[in-house]
C-alpha cells in the first residue's frame, strides 16, 4: 500500500545540498533521524513554516514517516505548520511579564495590528502569538520579534517598535539595567545586535 | 529467581518483569498501556506496586533483618510501574496494601477525567478495558466537576479506522504498535501535554495491517469503522475460527449478530499470528452479507433458471448424470475447500468413477516441499531470502519477518498466557535488516525492510534461482551479465547473499506464488534451497492449498486436472470457481451436458449452469485447513443466514441421496472419519491453535503440473491482500485499498494515455478485468501489474493494451 508522494514543488534541499550534507554529518549514519530538528528549523527559517510537503520531503531524507515528521514538529510550539508573518511578534504572558503589564500589552499590540492570538494579518507582514516564558523575566515584559527580544516594553516603546515594524524595519535594540526611565525614543542602543534577521 | 507476590511464592525466570509476576501468582494489577507482544513503556501509571527487594552487603552476603533472622527488605520509596520493573532475586511485590489501592484509585480519577460518559452508545461499551478498571478500581463517583476537554469524536484516519479524540487516554499502544509490528510510522501523537491527539499526515494511513489498533485499544477511541454502531459487544455470537483469507492460516474471532457477520477481530495463536491480522482477513467478509447471496437452489427448466429445493436440485443432477459415463464428469474446488469438503469431492468422483478431479488455482510446482520451516522458524530465522510480495500475499509472514529482524525470540508463555510485558522488546529497537534479501519483479512494501532488495525481471524466477545456485555450487564463480541481470544483482551482492545464506544457523527462504507458478522455477528454487541448506516455506495461493495437496484433492492425470476438465469433460461439478470469466472458456461451458455450480453469488459460470447450488462462505463451514507451514487448524461456522446453502460434503449428502448412496463425506462427521484414518488426527478436537504433526502424513506422490501461465506477457497477475473477486462487494477495503489497482509506471501510462484513478477496464488472457489506475514508479516500464482471481492465478498475462476501455476519469483533488 506504500507508495511514495510525487512532489509539485521543487524540493527544498535541491539546491542546498551542500548545507544538507553539512547537517546529516553532524550524526552518525544509524541516527539520521537526529537531524530533523536542524532540517526542520533551516525550513522554517527561509519559508517562514513547514508546509505537509517539506514534512514529506524531510521524512524521506531522514527515513521516516510524515507522521512523524509532523509529531516531532507538533511537539515544539516554535516550528509553524502555517505561515507566519514577515514579523512574528511573541508576547510573553507568563508571571513576571504578566505582572509587569504583559497582557495590556498584548491587548495594545492586537488593537493596533487588528489581530488576535495566532492569527496573521492579510497582508502577512505581522503575526500575533502569546507565548510562555522566554527567559527573559529580569527585564520583563518581553516582546519578541522573530529571533529579536525587546525588553521592558512599555506602551511608548511598543508603539515606537510597532511604528518601526510598519514601515518594514527591525527597530535597533535597546537593552538597560535596572531604573530606567528615559522611554525608547531617548534609550540609546547597547550594541547593534549581531543576531537580527531581516524577514 | 525466587519471587514473592504479596503471600505467594514463585519461581521465575530471569527477566521477567513484576506485572507478569503478579498475574502468574493468580493476582492482579491494573492496566492500560502494556501489550502483549509490544514494548512495555509504564506509560498510563495504572499498573503500580509497592516493590522491594534485598541488599547485599559487600561481602556478598545478604543483610539481615534482626527482628525476623530474614534478609531485610528495603522498599523501593515510590510505587513502582509493574511493567517496567524486572524481577530480582528475592524480590516482594504488594498489590494490595491501602497506599497501591489508593494510588490505583488516584490513577482511575485522573485517567476518568477528560474521558467522555458515553458508554452507552460506545461500540467498546461492556468490552473495555477502562470501563472494567474503572469498575474494579475506580471510585464509582467523580469529584471532578468541570467542562471535560471536548474534541473531534468522529475524526475518520482512514476507510477503515475511525477515531474519537475525545475517548483517547494517550495510552500509545496504537502508536507503538505502527513502529514495532508493521514498522510503518503512520500514527503518532500530535501537539504536547494537554492538547495531545492521535494523528496522522499520512493520510488514509498507508498501511495493510491498520485493523489492528481497533483490537489493541483499551477504550473506544479507535474504531472498526465498518463495524460501529452495527451492535453491543453482549450481542455478539463470537466464533473463534482460522482466517481462509489466505494461505497462513491467522487465528481470527468471528463476530455475528442475527444472521449477519460484524466484525472481525484477531484471536491468539501465538505460533502463526500471535495477535496480529491484515486488513484483507479482518475487512474482507462484506460481500458475505450481500442481499444477492444465493439462498435457495436453482434448476434449469426451459432454458431458464427457477427456484427449487434440494430434492429437486439432486434429482435433476441425478437424472442427468445417469446418461453420462462417470469418467465424463469433471469436480473442480477452489482451493479454499475444507479437508472435510476436500474428501467429499474425492468421494463424489469415486463413486462416479472419474480421475477428473482437481482443486483451482494450483500452482505448477507442488507446494509440499523436502524441508518446510515453520512460521516461527521464520521468525527466529537468521538470514532471510523473500521472493515475492508477502505483505500482500500472505500478511502474517510479513509480519514475522519483521520479528526476525528484532532478533528477539517469540516469548516462552508463562500460566497466564503470553507475558504482558516482554522487558526484551523496546521502542524503536534496531533491526537487522542485514539479514533480509527481498527480489521481485516490482516494487514490494517489504523492500523498504530489507538489506538487500533486489528486482529481476518479470517471470525470471527459474533463471534467478540458477543464477544463485551457480554461487551456492562454487562460490567464487563469477556471473555472467546475463545472470547479474537475471538477478538484479553484482556477482559481489549475490555472492555476499549466498554466502550468508549458507552462512546461518537458520535460513529460511519464502517463495511467493510467483515462485510457484512455474515447474521449473520451483525446481531451480528448491535446488538452491538445498545447497545453501536453508528451510524453504511455499506460499499457496489459497487457505487450503496446502491440505487439499496434501489430501490428494487431484487428478488421475495430468490432462484430467483444472483446465483439461474445462475442455474434456462432458459434465462439470465446479465448487466456488467461475471460469466463465474467459469468454472463451463461457463458449466451451455452453456446451456441456450438465454444469453444476456451487457457488454464494449468481457468477457468470452460474448464468450458464444446468444447476445452482447455494454454497456456504469460508466463514460458515465447519471443518479443517492446513496452512503454508502444514499446520491443521479448526474452522468453525459462524451463525450466518444464507437459507438453505450449505457446503461440499452437504452437497455430497443431497446428491449421494439422489443416488441412492451413501457417501464418505457427506456430513463433517463423517469426512472426519476418513481423515482419521489418513492423518491419525482426530479433528474434531483438534486445539484452536492447530496441529503441526512432526511426520506429516506425505501427499500422493503424485508431481502433477498445475497450469502454467504463459512464459511472457504484458501484464503481471500479481497477489493482493484485497481479494479481487469480492472486492467490489466489500465496501469499505474496497476504498481503502483503492479498488483493483492496475499499477502503471509513469512512462507507461503517458504512452497509453492512462490517468491516475482512472477506472478502466482491460482484457487480461480471454478475461475482462476492472480495475483503478494506479500510476506509480514501483513497477518498471513495460509492465503493469493487477490483482490475482482464482481463476487467473499469479504470473505473466498478455493483456491486449488496445483494448483498454477509460469508464470513468477519477478527479483528483490536489491536497
Amino acid at each position: 500500500m506504500n507508495e511514495t508522494h510525487t512532489h509539485t514543488q521543487t524540493p527544498f534541499f535541491a539546491d542546498k545540498q551542500e548545507k544538507l550534507a553539512e547537517i546529516l554529518s553532524r550524526y552518525p549514519a544509524e541516527g539520521r533521524r537526529s537531524a530533523l530538528m536542524p532540517l526542520l528549523w533551516e525550513v522554517q527559517r527561509e519559508e517562514r513554516y513547514v508546509s505537509e510537503e517539506r514534512m514529506r520531503e524531510l521524512a524521506e531524507i531522514v527515513g521516516t514517516t510524515a507522521t512523524e515528521v509532523k509529531g516531532v514538529m507538533s511537539f515544539y510550539s516554535t516550528y509553524h505548520d502555517q505561515p507566519v508573518g514577515t514579523f512574528h511578534i511573541q508576547v510573553c504572558s507568563t508571571l513576571s511579564c504578566a505582572l509587569a503589564g504583559s497582557d495590556e500589552l498584548f491587548d495594545f499590540l492586537s488593537n493596533e495590528l487588528g489581530i488576535v492570538n495566532g492569527e496573521t494579518t492579510a497582508d502577512g507582514r505581522f503575526s500575533l502569538q502569546k507565548v510562555e516564558c522566554v527567559g527573559s523575566c529580569g527585564t520583563a515584559p518581553v516582546v519578541q520579534v522573530n529571533d529579536t527580544y525587546f525588553e521592558r516594553v512599555g506602551r511608548g516603546r511598543c508603539q515606537h517598535l510597532v511604528d518601526a515594524l510598519k514601515q518594514g524595519e527591525l527597530p535597533p535594540v535597546w537593552r538597560e539595567r535596572g531604573g530606567d526611565t528615559v522611554g525608547a525614543a531617548k534609550a540609546e542602543p547597547l550594541q547593534k545586535p549581531t543576531d537580527v534577521r531581516e524577514g | 529467581m525466587k519471587v514473592r507476590v504479596n503471600d505467594v511464592e514463585l519461581d521465575l525466570a530471569p527477566g521477567t518483569s513484576a506485572i507478569d509476576a503478579v498475574f502468574a501468582a493468580g493476582g492482579d494489577v491494573p492496566y492500560f498501556c502494556s501489550q502483549e507482544y509490544m514494548s512495555p513503556i509504564g506509560a498510563c501509571r495504572m499498573c503500580l506496586a509497592q516493590v522491594g527487594a534485598p541488599r547485599k552487603e559487600r561481602d556478598g552476603s545478604w543483610v539481615m533483618d534482626e527482628a525476623t533472622g530474614q534478609p531485610k527488605i528495603f522498599w523501593f520509596p515510590n510505587l513502582m510501574a509493574t511493567c517496567t520493573t524486572q524481577v530480582m532475586e528475592g524480590m516482594v511485590i504488594d498489590t494490595l496494601s491501602e497506599r497501591v489501592k489508593t494510588a490505583q484509585n488516584g490513577m482511575v480519577e485522573f485517567t476518568l477525567i477528560n474521558h467522555p460518559l458515553d458508554c452507552p452508545v460506545c461500540d467498546k461499551g461492556g468490552a473495555c478495558e477502562l470501563q472494567d478498571r474503572s469498575y474494579e478500581f475506580g471510585d464509582g463517583l467523580s469529584r471532578f466537576q468541570f467542562d471535560k476537554r471536548h474534541n473531534e469524536k468522529h475524526h475518520p484516519l482512514s476507510d477503515l479506522i475511525t477515531l474519537d479524540r475525545e475517548r483517547c487516554i494517550q495510552c500509545k499502544r496504537c502508536v507503538r504498535y505502527f513502529e514495532e509490528v508493521p514498522g510503518d510510522e503512520v500514527l503518532d501523537f500530535i501537539e504536547r501535554t494537554a492538547h495531545t491527539y492521535i494523528g496522522t499526515a499520512d493520510h488514509g494511513l498507508p498501511s495493510n495491517f491498520t485493523g489492528n489498533i481497533a483490537d489493541i485499544c483499551p477504550v473506544g477511541a479507535l474504531l472498526d469503522a465498518s463495524s460501529r454502531f452495527r451492535g453491543r459487544n453482549w450481542e455478539y455470537d463470537h466464533t473463534r475460527t482460522t482466517s481462509m483469507d489466505d494461505a497462513t492460516g491467522a487465528a481470527i474471532i468471528v463476530d455475528a449478530r442475527t444472521g449477519r457477520i460484524e466484525r472481525i477481530k484477531a484471536a491468539l495463536n501465538p505460533d502463526v499470528n500471535k495477535t496480529w491480522i491484515d486488513d484483507g482477513a479482518r475487512f474482507g467478509h462484506e460481500y458475505v452479507d450481500s442481499s444477492d447471496r444465493l439462498t435457495t437452489p436453482l434448476v434449469r427448466r426451459q432454458g431458464k433458471l427457477e427456484p427449487a429445493t434440494w430434492d429437486e436440485a439432486t434429482a435433476f443432477i441425478a437424472e442427468r448424470l445417469k446418461g453420462l459415463s462417470g469418467k465424463d464428469v469433471g469436480i473442480a474446488v477452489r482451493a479454499d475447500a475444507t479437508l472435510e469438503e476436500g474428501v467429499a469431492a474425492m468421494a463424489l468422483a469415486e463413486e462416479l468413477g472419474t480421475g477428473q478431479l482437481d482443486h483451482a488455482p494450483r500452482p505448477a510446482a507442488t507446494l509440499i516441499g523436502n524441508q518446510t520451516a515453520t512460521i516461527t522458524d521464520l521468525a527466529t530465522a537468521d538470514a532471510i531470502l523473500v521472493v515475492g510480495d508477502l505483505t500482500e500475499e500472505a500478511g502474517i509472514l510479513d509480519l514475522r519477518v519483521k520479528d526476525a529482524l528484532k532478533g528477539v525470540t517469540p516469548p516462552t508463555l508463562m500460566p497466564h498466557g503470553v507475558p504482558i510485558a516482554d522487558l526484551r522488546l523496546k521502542e524503536r529497537m534496531p533491526r537487522r535488516r542485514e539479514i533480509l534479501a527481498v527480489a521481485a519483479p516490482y516494487r514490494v512494501d517489504l523492500m523498504r525492510h530489507a538489506g538487500t532488495a533486489v528486482h529481476y525481471p518479470a517471470g525470471g524466477e527459474a533463471a534467478f534461482f540458477r543464477a544463485l545456485g551457480k554461487l551456492a555450487a562454487d562460490a567464487n564463480a563469477v556471473l555472467v551479465e546475463a545472470d547479474e541481470a537475471a538477478t538484479g544483482m553484482s556477482t559481489a551482492q549475490a555472492r555476499a547473499l549466498v554466502a550468508r545464506l549458507g552462512a546461518a544457523k537458520q535460513a529460511v527462504v519464502v517463495l511467493g506464488g510467483l515462485a510457484l507458478t512455474r515447474r521449473e522455477s520451483a525446481e531451480a528454487a528448491r535446488a538452491f534451497i538445498k545447497a545453501v541448506g536453508a528451510k524453504e516455506l511455499a506460499v499457496g495461493p489459497m487457505a487450503n492449498s496446502y491440505g487439499l495437496e496434501l489430501l490428494g484433492v487431484l487428478p488421475s492425470h495430468e490432462r484430467y486436472g483444472y483446465a483439461g476438465m474445462l475442455e474434456g469433460s462432458k459434465a462439470l461439478i465446479l465448487s466456488h470457481l467461475d471460469p466463465a470469466q474467459d469468454g472463451e472458456v463461457a463458449e466451451r461451458l455452453r456446451g456441456k451436458d450438465l454444469l453444476v455450480v456451487h457457488d454464494i453469488f449468481m457468477t457468470e459460470t452460474a448464468h450458464l449452469a444446468d444447476v445452482v447450488l447455494p454454497a456456504a462462505s469460508v466463514y460458515e463451514r465447519d471443518g479443517t485447513v492446513v496452512n503454508l507451514e502444514g499446520r491443521f487448524l479448526p474452522v468453525r461456522a459462524a451463525p450466518v443466514d444464507a437459507g438453505s446453502s450449505t457446503d461440499l460434503t452437504g452437497v455430497a449428502r443431497a446428491l449421494g441421496e439422489a443416488m441412492g448412496k451413501r457417501l464418505e463425506g457427506r456430513s463433517v462427521r463423517s469426512a472426519r472419519r476418513v481423515l482419521k484414518k489418513r492423518f491419525d488426527i482426530d479433528f474434531a478436537e483438534l486445539p484452536d491453535t492447530g496441529l503441526l504433526p512432526r511426520t506429516k502424513g506425505r501427499g500422493p506422490a503424485k508431481a502433477l503440473a498445475g497450469e502454467a501461465p504463459a512464459a511472457t506477457g504484458n501484464v503481471l497477475v500479481v497477489p493482493s491482500m484485497a481479494r479481487a473477486e469480492y472486492l467490489s462487494r466489500n465496501r469499505h477495503l474496497a476504498a481503502a485499498v483503492g479498488g483493483n489497482r492496475l499499477r502503471v509506471n509513469p512512462e507507461d501510462a503517458a504512452k497509453h494515455n492512462l490517468t491516475a484513478g482512472a477506472e478502466v477496464r482491460l482484457k487480461v488472457g480471454g478475461t475482462w478485468r476492472q480495475a483503478v489506475v494506479h500510476v506509480t514508479d514501483g513497477v518498471p516500464r513495460g509492465l503493469m501489474t493487477i490483482p490475482s482471481l482464482p481463476e487467473q492465478p499469479v504470473g505473466l498475462a498478455q493483456a491486449d493494451l488496445a483494448s483498454i476501455v477509460v469508464e470513468q476519469v477519477r478527479l483528483e483533488v490536489a491536497s
